[in-house]
C-alpha cells in the first residue's frame, strides 16, 4: 500500500523530469532546417547522374532535372536569408510560464485524475496467491467459490457435498442447498439427517411452504428415524399449512412433550403450537394448492405473501413473520417491495432496536440492503 | 506488482500526451528550442508509461486475477498459457491500450530517430503524435478502461470468446495495429507540414520509410487476419468483403497509393499537395476502420462490445482528426509550393495512373462499406452489400490498375518511352501468354477468364524479374558484368520487384482458386471415400477428444493420392468450448504443394453418417506467400540506407568524426 504511492510518487517525478529535461540542458541553438534539405538535393543529384549512367533518363531531360534541383537549391538559400532577418524575439517569460505550466500540470492532471478513476486501496490478487492463502483470512463468498471449484473438479467429494450444504441454506441459497444434499444423499447413502436437512431446504425453496417434494423428503427421513426432530416440526407444519389444524397441534404438542428439555426443537414445537390460530389459508385453498401447475402454484403462494403483507401491516410486531416475508418477497424476486416491506419493518420495531438490528442483518443476508436509510 | 500502477501509469501517460500535444506547438509558434525539444523526452517517456500499463494487464492476465473486470470478462483459469497472454488484446479495452501502445512506440521513435529533422517539423510532429495519444488516452480512461476493479474478486473468469482462442490472435491484430497506427506517422508529417506552412524535401524523405513500415505491417496483417478467417471460420472462402475486412483493406490501398506518390515527391518533389492529401486520407481511413469495428456500429466476431457512449467518442475523434486536418488542408494547402514538371509518359506519369487507380478503387470499397450503413440509418431497412458489388465494381478497376504495373518500373523519369517500355517487357508479355494458352487447353476445366487471370498474374510476376534483368543489363552486357551490376544495385530495386511479383503471385493464387475450386458436400458413412483433385479420401469415423478448456468430435480421414498410396490422415472436429458453452469448427487442412485440401465436417445423420464438406483449392496458398513476398519486398526496401536516414550518412559520418574530436 505505502510501496503504491511510493512507485506512484517516483513514476510521477520521473514523468515531470521528463518534461524538465529540455529545460535543464541549456543549449539554445537551432540546426537550419535547410541543411537537411539540402543534403537530399546533393543527393538527388548524384542520384540523377547514376540514372543517368544507367541509362535511366535520357541526356536532356537530365539537364533539365538538373536545373529544377538548381533551382531548388538558389530558393532555399533565399528563404534562408529571409529567415535569418527575421529571427523573432524570444519571449523568456512566456517560456519560462508554459514550461513552469507544463511540469506542474503532470502531477496535478495525473493524481487528480487517478483519485477520480482509480482504487489505491486494491491490491492485486492473483488467483494461485488466493487459492494458497489462509482460509481462515478469506470472506465466504470466496470460500464458498473456493468449495465450488474444488466440487467442480472432484464432484464425488461427498464430504464436499455434505459440507457444502447447510452454507448455502444459511446464505439463502436453497436450491443450491436442495441439490447439495441430493448429491450427498446419492453419494453417501441416506440418512433421517440429510433427507430431513433437504425437506428443509426446499421449504424454503418455496418460501416456507412444505411442498409435495418436501413432504417426502420429510417422509423419507422418519422411515429412517422416527425420532428426527426437524422432520416431525415440519411434517406437523405441513398439517397446519393444510389447514389441519388440530392434527398439528396434536403433533407439535407431542413433540414438547417428548423432547429432551435441551433441545432446540422443544422450545420451538411449543411455540409452533401456542402460535396456531384461526390465521392462515383455508382448507380449500390448500387442497387446490396439491395438484397445481408450477404457475398457478407460484401465483397461490403470492397470493399467500400478499395475505402476509397486509396482516403485517395490522399488526407490525412479530419479527418472524417480517422474516418470512422478506425471504418471500426475495425469493419471489420482487426485491423492490422486500427493501418497502424492511423499511416498514425498522419503522415499526425503530432501526436501533435489538430487533431492528437483528432484521437488518437478516435482510443484509439475504442481499437486501436499507439503501433508504 | 499492483494492478492499480499499471492504472496509474496509464493515467500520468495521458497527462504526459497533454504536455506533449501542447507545449512542442507553443514553442515552436514562439520559436524557443527549449520548449520545442519537450516533445521528445515526454513521447520517449510517454512510451515508457503505456509499456508498464500494458506488462501489468497481461501479467493480471497471466496471473488470472480476476479482481480486474476486464480480466474476469475475457479469461479464464485453465485457458493455455499463450491464450492468456493473447487474451490481453482479444478484447474491446486491451485492444485499444495495444492500440496505444504501438501510437506511443512510433511516436518514440520519431522522438530517438529524429535529431535530423528540421526542428519546427520534428516539434509539430510530436505534438499531432501526442494530440492523437491524447484522444486514445482519454478514450481509454473514460469509456474502456481495462483497470476496472471488481470487488468482490470471483474465483473463475468467463473465458475468452472460443474463435479467438488461437495463434492467429497472437499475431493478426498486432501486425494490423502496426499498420493502422504508422500511418499516423505519415499523417502526422502530413499535419505538422501544414501547421509549419512549409513543406520540403527531406519531409518525403522522412514520411517514406514510415509509410513503408506501415504499409508491409498492414499487408502482413490483413494476409493473417484472412488465413486466420479461412481456416477457423470453416467456410473454405480467404475474403468476404465483410465491413471489418474492408476497413483494413481500405488503408491498405491508400497506403499503397501514399507509398508511390511519396516516392514522385522525394525523387522528383512533384506531387507534394497530393501526398499531403493521401496521407491524411489513409490514417483517417485507419480512424474510420478503427471507428466502424470498435463502435458497435458493425457487429461481428471484431466488436467485443457494443456501447454507444464508445460510439459517440470515437466518432467525436474521427471528426476531430479528420475535419480538422482536412480544414487546415483547405486552409494551407495552397502555400505549398508546387514541384517538378513531367511528361504524362513518364515515370511520374505512372505512378499519377497508380494513384488514379487505386483512390478510385479505395473510393468504390468504401461505397460499399458504407452504403448499408447509410441506407439502414436512413430507412431503417437492413441490406448487405456482398462479393457481386464488388466483383463488380472493384475486379474492372484493379485489373487495368495491375495490368500496367510492370510499365512503371520501366518507364524514365520525366519523360519515359512507352515503346521502349514495351520492347522491354516483351519477353515478359510472351511468357505469360504462352502460359495462358498453355492452362486454358492443357488444364480441362480451365475456363478463358481462369486462363486470363493466370496470365495476368504471371505477367506482373515476370515483368518484376524483367525489370530487374534490365536494370542489371542483362542481355547487353556479359553474364559476370551482368551479375555485379545485380548486386550494386540498390536495395530499393530489389524491393519493388519483390512486392509487385508478390502481387502477381497473389492475383494467381486468388485466380486459381475461383476458377479451378472444386466443392463436395456430402454425407459420408465411415468406411466411405471421396474424390477431391487429385487426390482421395477415406472417412475412418468419428473420435471424442477432450482438450485443455474443450471437448470435440473429431473425424478422422486417411488420404489416399492418385497412385493409391496412403499420404497420411487428415483431422476435422466439431469442438465446443466448456465455459461458454459456445461450439467451433476445426476444419482439417493439408497442404500438397502449393494447393490444398480443406475438410469441415457438419452435422451427424440419424442414420449414423456425417455431412461432410470437401474443397480441392488449387495454388490456394499462393494468395498468402504473395503477401508475405509483398511484405518481404517492403522491409527490403526499408533497410535501403538511403531511405533510413533523415540526411545522408556523410553527415552522420562528419558528426561522429566530430565528435571523436
Amino acid at each position: 500500500m505505502l510501496l503504491f504511492w511510493v512507485l506512484a510518487a517516483l513514476m510521477t517525478f520521473a514523468a515531470a523530469l521528463a518534461v524538465m529535461l529540455p529545460f535543464l540542458r541549456r543549449r539554445e541553438e537551432a540546426t537550419a532546417g535547410s541543411a537537411h534539405d539540402l543534403a537530399v538535393y546533393r543527393d538527388q543529384l548524384a542520384e540523377l547522374e547514376q540514372e543517368l549512367a544507367r541509362g535511366l533518363i535520357s541526356r536532356p531531360d537530365a539537364q533539365q532535372a538538373r536545373a529544377e534541383i538548381g533551382r531548388r537549391i538558389l530558393r532555399l538559400q533565399e528563404e534562408e536569408k529571409a529567415a535569418g532577418q527575421s529571427v523573432q524575439a524570444r519571449r523568456a517569460g512566456t517560456v519560462r510560464a508554459i514550461a513552469a505550466a507544463a511540469v506542474l500540470a503532470v502531477p496535478a492532471v495525473s493524481w487528480g485524475l487517478y483519485a477520480f478513476l482509480g482504487s489505491p486501496g486494491l491490491p492485486a490478487l492473483p488467483l494461485a496467491a488466493r487459492l494458497n492463502a489462509d482460509p481462515a483470512q478469506a470472506p465466504l463468498e470466496e470460500l464458498i467459490a473456493r468449495a465450488e471449484a474444488h466440487l467442480a473438479d472432484n464432484p464425488q467429494d461427498a464430504r464436499g457435498w455434505e459440507v457444502l450444504a447447510p452454507v448455502y441454506a444459511r446464505l439463502g441459497r436453497f436450491g443450491d442447498a436442495a441439490a447439495a444434499y441430493r448429491r450427498t444423499i446419492a453419494l453417501a447413502g441416506p440418512s433421517a439427517a440429510r433427507h430431513a436437512a433437504l425437506g428443509e431446504a426446499l421449504v424454503g425453496e418455496a418460501s416456507g411452504i412444505v411442498t409435495a417434494d418436501a413432504e417426502a423428503a420429510f417422509a423419507e427421513a422418519l422411515g429412517l428415524d422416527a425420532d428426527n426432530p426437524r422432520a416431525r416440526f415440519f411434517i406437523a407444519m405441513a398439517r397446519a399449512q393444510e389447514g389441519k389444524t388440530e392434527e398439528a397441534r396434536a403433533l407439535w404438542q407431542q413433540m414438547a412433550a417428548e423432547l429432551p428439555p435441551d433441545s432446540p426443537w422443544r422450545e420451538m414445537a411449543g411455540q409452533a403450537a401456542a402460535s396456531l390460530s384461526a390465521a392462515g389459508p383455508s382448507e380449500a385453498d390448500i387442497a387446490a394448492a396439491q395438484d397445481m401447475s408450477p404457475e398457478a402454484r407460484r401465483e397461490m403462494i403470492e397470493g399467500m405473501v400478499a395475505g402476509l403483507d397486509a396482516r403485517l401491516r395490522e399488526e407490525p410486531g412479530d419479527a418472524e413473520a417480517w422474516r418470512r416475508l422478506l425471504r418471500s418477497y426475495v425469493v419471489l424476486d420482487r426485491r423492490e417491495e422486500a427493501r418497502a416491506a424492511l423499511q416498514r419493518a425498522l419503522a415499526a420495531f425503530g432501526a436501533d432496536s435489538r430487533e431492528g438490528q437483528a432484521l437488518a442483518e437478516f435482510a443484509r443476508e439475504l442481499g437486501i440492503d436499507d439503501e433508504g436509510r | 506488482m499492483s494492478v492499480e500502477l499499471g492504472h496509474f501509469a496509464l493515467v500520468l501517460a495521458l497527462a504526459l500526451a497533454l504536455v506533449q500535444s501542447s507545449v512542442p506547438l507553443a514553442g515552436a509558434r514562439l520559436g524557443s528550442p527549449s520548449l520545442m525539444r519537450v516533445g521528445e523526452p515526454t513521447a520517449i517517456a510517454g512510451l515508457g508509461l503505456v509499456a508498464i500499463a500494458f506488462a501489468v494487464l497481461t501479467l493480471a492476465y497471466v496471473r488470472s486475477d480476476f479482481s480486474v473486470l476486464n480480466v474476469w470478462e475475457n479469461s479464464h483459469s485453465a485457458k493455455p498459457l499463450l491464450f492468456k497472454i493473447t487474451g490481453t488484446w482479444g478484447n474491446h479495452e486491451g485492444s485499444m491500450l495495444l492500440w496505444v501502445l504501438i501510437l506511443s512506440l512510433f511516436g518514440a521513435l520519431v522522438a530517438a530517430f529524429g535529431r535530423n529533422l528540421p526542428p519546427t517539423l520534428r516539434a509539430n510532429v510530436l505534438a499531432v503524435q501526442g494530440l492523437i495519444a491524447t484522444a486514445f488516452l482519454a478514450f481509454i480512461l473514460f469509456t474502456s478502461n481495462p483497470f476496472t476493479r471488481l470487488v468482490p474478486a470471483p474465483m473463475q473468469g468467463r473465458d475468452l470468446n472460443p474463435i479467438l482462442q488461437d495463434i492467429g490472435l497472437a499475431i493478426h491484430p498486432p501486425l494490423l495495429y502496426l499498420g493502422y497506427v504508422g500511418f499516423s506517422i505519415a499523417f502526422s508529417f502530413a499535419v505538422a507540414a501544414l501547421i509549419d506552412g512549409r513543406i520540403d524535401a527531406a519531409w518525403a524523405r522522412w514520411v517514406r520509410p514510415w509509410t513503408l513500415a506501415a504499409w508491409a505491417f498492414l499487408t502482413g496483417g490483413i494476409a493473417m487476419g484472412s488465413y486466420w478467417a479461412y481456416y477457423e471460420l470453416g467456410w473454405g472462402g480467404f475474403w468476404f468483403w465483410d465491413p471489418v475486412e474492408n476497413a483494413s483493406f481500405m488503408p491498405w490501398l491508400a497506403g499503397t497509393a501514399l507509398l508511390h506518390s511519396a516516392i514522385v515527391m522525394e525523387k522528383r518533389s512533384a506531387l507534394k499537395i497530393w501526398t499531403v492529401l493521401l496521407a491524411i486520407l489513409t490514417f483517417s481511413l485507419s480512424l474510420l476502420g478503427t471507428f466502424l469495428v470498435r463502435s458497435g456500429v458493425l457487429t461481428s466476431v471484431h466488436a467485443f462490445a457494443t456501447d454507444p457512449t464508445r460510439g459517440v467518442f470515437i466518432l467525436a475523434i474521427l471528426v476531430f482528426f479528420i475535419g480538422g486536418a482536412l480544414a487546415l488542408f483547405a486552409l494551407r494547402a495552397a502555400a505549398l509550393a508546387p514541384g517538378g514538371l513531367f511528361h504524362p509518359i513518364s515515370r511520374e506519369g505512372a505512378l499519377v495512373l497508380n494513384n488514379l487507380l487505386l483512390t478510385t478503387v479505395t473510393a468504390t470499397v468504401l461505397v460499399g462499406t458504407l452504403y448499408p450503413l447509410v441506407v439502414e440509418a436512413v430507412t431503417g431497412e437492413k441490406i448487405s452489400v456482398g462479393a457481386p458489388f464488388f466483383n463488380l465494381t472493384f475486379v474492372p478497376l484493379f485489373l487495368p490498375l495491375l495490368a500496367v504495373v510492370p510499365f512503371g518500373p520501366m518507364l524514365a523519369w520525366k519523360r519515359g518511352d512507352l515503346a521502349g517500355a514495351f520492347q522491354r517487357l516483351h519477353l515478359a508479355f510472351a511468357a505469360a501468354t504462352v502460359v495462358a494458352f498453355l492452362s486454358f487447353f492443357l488444364v480441362d476445366r480451365a475456363s478463358a477468364l481462369a486462363a486470363l487471370g493466370i496470365g495476368l498474374g504471371l505477367w506482373l510476376v515476370f515483368g518484376a524479374l524483367t525489370d530487374l534483368a534490365v536494370k542489371s543489363g542483362v542481355g547487353k552486357a556479359g553474364p559476370a558484368v551482368a551479375l555485379r551490376r545485380l548486386k550494386g544495385l540498390p536495395l530499393s530495386v530489389f524491393g519493388t520487384a519483390l512486392a509487385h511479383a508478390g502481387l502477381g503471385l497473389a492475383v494467381l493464387g486468388v485466380v486459381c482458386v475461383t476458377t479451378l475450386e472444386e466443392e463436395h458436400i456430402l454425407t459420408m458413412q465411415p468406411g466411405q471415400t471421396v474424390e477431391a483433385g487429385d487426390h482421395r479420401l477415406r472417412f475412418e469415423g468419428l473420435r471424442p477428444f477432450t482438450g485443455p478448456n474443450y471437448t470435440e468430435e473429431q473425424a478422422h480421414f486417411a488420404l489416399f493420392g492418385a497412385d493409391s498410396l496412403r499420404r497420411g490422415s487428415i483431422v476435422s472436429s466439431k469442438r465446443l468450448y466448456t465455459a461458454r458453452g459456445m461450439p467451433t469448427t476445426e476444419a482439417g487442412i493439408r497442404t500438397i504443394g502449393l494447393s490444398q485440401l480443406y475438410v469441415s465436417i457438419g452435422d451427424e445423420t440419424a442414420d449414423g453418417g456425417l455431412v461432410v464438406r470437401v474443397w480441392w483449392k488449387p495454388q490456394v496458398t499462393l494468395i498468402w506467400i504473395g503477401a508475405l513476398v509483398m511484405m518481404l519486398g517492403g522491409m527490403v526496401s526499408l533497410c535501403d540506407r538511403r531511405l533510413r536516414i533523415g540526411a545522408p550518412a556523410r553527415r552522420r559520418a562528419e558528426a561522429a568524426a566530430g565528435e571523436a574530436a
